[in-house]
């Protein structure tokens, strides 16, 4: 596990913060842009529901054009299931205190996402908590401020 | 009388002075009186004046082929575009991706480096005309020149497989794009974005983009087909593909 490349906890929650505004900043970006998010819609995710997990990570992704985090969820019942979790970029995570080690595999993360509306182990990363409690935000500081 | 004359000489004497001195930026000498485009610009989100004005005034046609998208849409039939298997936007939209833009002056050329999309424009400066007939391209044809401070940029030849903004909003292969490029803070680069078409457009779409610069960044390399997992079939179905092979 690595916490030196991870933001701190304040950080982290400063990023909290500005999700929102990030997020409408995306919606007022979508009218004159074509994707805002720079490559897909969101029409497959389910963007009511904050659906929340707590697994092993198996791999971290580090690619274009998203991250994927694989983490390995122990259910109810003692089956386990794997999670695909798009993240953004690392063009764009990058420039906002993620690096490809932000996630190593063993690490026991918490996270939040946008599931699935397939009902199929997925989704959009919102954030996660790391193994010391810090946390990292998948959309960071809207970008130009 | 009197006045005509002086006019006219003034006229024979300003048109060869200004042919000597040449284009701006056509030479090393001249770009280093350019203004400052150094470093990256990221596209401000609601941060700028973007978003108001004039919505797009549609021919009947046009507005026709948008209605048809949004209906389709509406319906649940189109849930994504070309780029979620990696099209690039093309022009106007390739430029205010949340990614950022480096803007390069070489002798007689603008090169704009598009992160999104591994995407590059050259606007010609060296005094060259448009293609009598040109390809029809993503990001067209671009020539353009310096007014003071503003780089004006003309661009044409658009091939009609990209939409003009999200939301179905089609164009026709007559689009032209004016751009006005100018430093309106000194960290703060200002495009406005005029598009002309006499098929789709009943009067020119005009938006202004702001971008921030950050000259700490450097471009990263984007290969959008990398580990892209989402999709949208011909018929506009959208999906994620979650396969994952054991290392």
């Amino acid at each position: 596990m690595s916490t030196t490349t991870n933001p701190g906890r304040a950080r982290a929650l400063r990023h909290v913060a500005m999700v929102l505004g990030t997020v409408i900043g995306i919606l007022v970006l979508a009218a004159w842009t074509s994707r805002a998010e720079a490559h897909h819609s969101f029409s497959v995710f389910d963007m009511q529901t904050n659906k929340e997990l707590e697994g092993e990570v198996i791999e971290f992704q580090w690619t274009n054009p998203h991250t994927w985090t694989w983490i390995e969820v122990t259910n109810a019942d003692g089956t386990k299931t794997r999670w695909g979790l798009e993240g953004m970029s690392p063009n764009f995570l990058g420039r906002r205190g993620w690096s490809k080690n932000t996630f190593e595999p063993g690490d026991k993360i918490k996270v939040v996402i946008w599931p699935l509306k397939s009902g199929e182990p997925g989704g959009t990363l919102q954030r996660a908590t790391l193994p010391d409690g810090s946390e990292v935000v998948n959309f960071g500081r809207g970008p130009g401020g | 009388m009197l006045r005509q004359t002086w006019l006219a000489i003034a006229l024979v004497v300003a048109v060869p002075l200004h042919a000597q001195s040449g284009p701006q930026g056509d030479t090393w000498e001249s770009i280093a009186k350019l203004p400052e485009f150094v470093g990256l610009w990221e596209v401000t989100f609601g941060g700028g004046p973007r978003g108001g004005g004039e919505p797009a005034s549609l021919t009947p046609a046009y507005a026709a082929k948008l209605k048809e998208y949004q209906d389709a849409t509406a319906r649940g039939e189109i849930e994504d575009g070309p780029a979620a298997n990696c099209v690039p936007n093309g022009m106007p939209s390739i430029m205010t991706q949340p990614y950022p833009i480096e803007i390069l002056f070489t002798p007689g050329k603008v090169t704009i480096l598009i992160e999104a999309y591994a995407q590059w424009r050259q606007i010609f400066t060296d005094g060259r005309e448009h293609p009598e007939d040109p390809d029809l391209t993503f990001n067209g044809h671009s020539i353009g020149h310096w007014e003071e401070g503003t780089l004006v940029v003309d661009t044409v030849g658009f091939t009609t497989d990209t939409s003009l903004g999200g939301g179905g909003m089609r164009h026709s292969d007559k689009m032209r794009i004016a751009e006005r490029f100018r430093l309106a803070a000194p960290d703060r680069l200002e495009i406005e974005t005029t598009i002309t078409d006499p098929e789709a457009l009943t009067k020119p779409f005009t938006r202004t983009a702001a971008f921030g610069r950050h000259r700490d960044w450097t471009l990263a390399e984007y290969v959008c087909q990398q580990n892209n997992r989402n999709f949208v079939t011909d018929d506009g179905k959208a999906g994620i593909d979650l396969s994952f092979e054991e290392k």
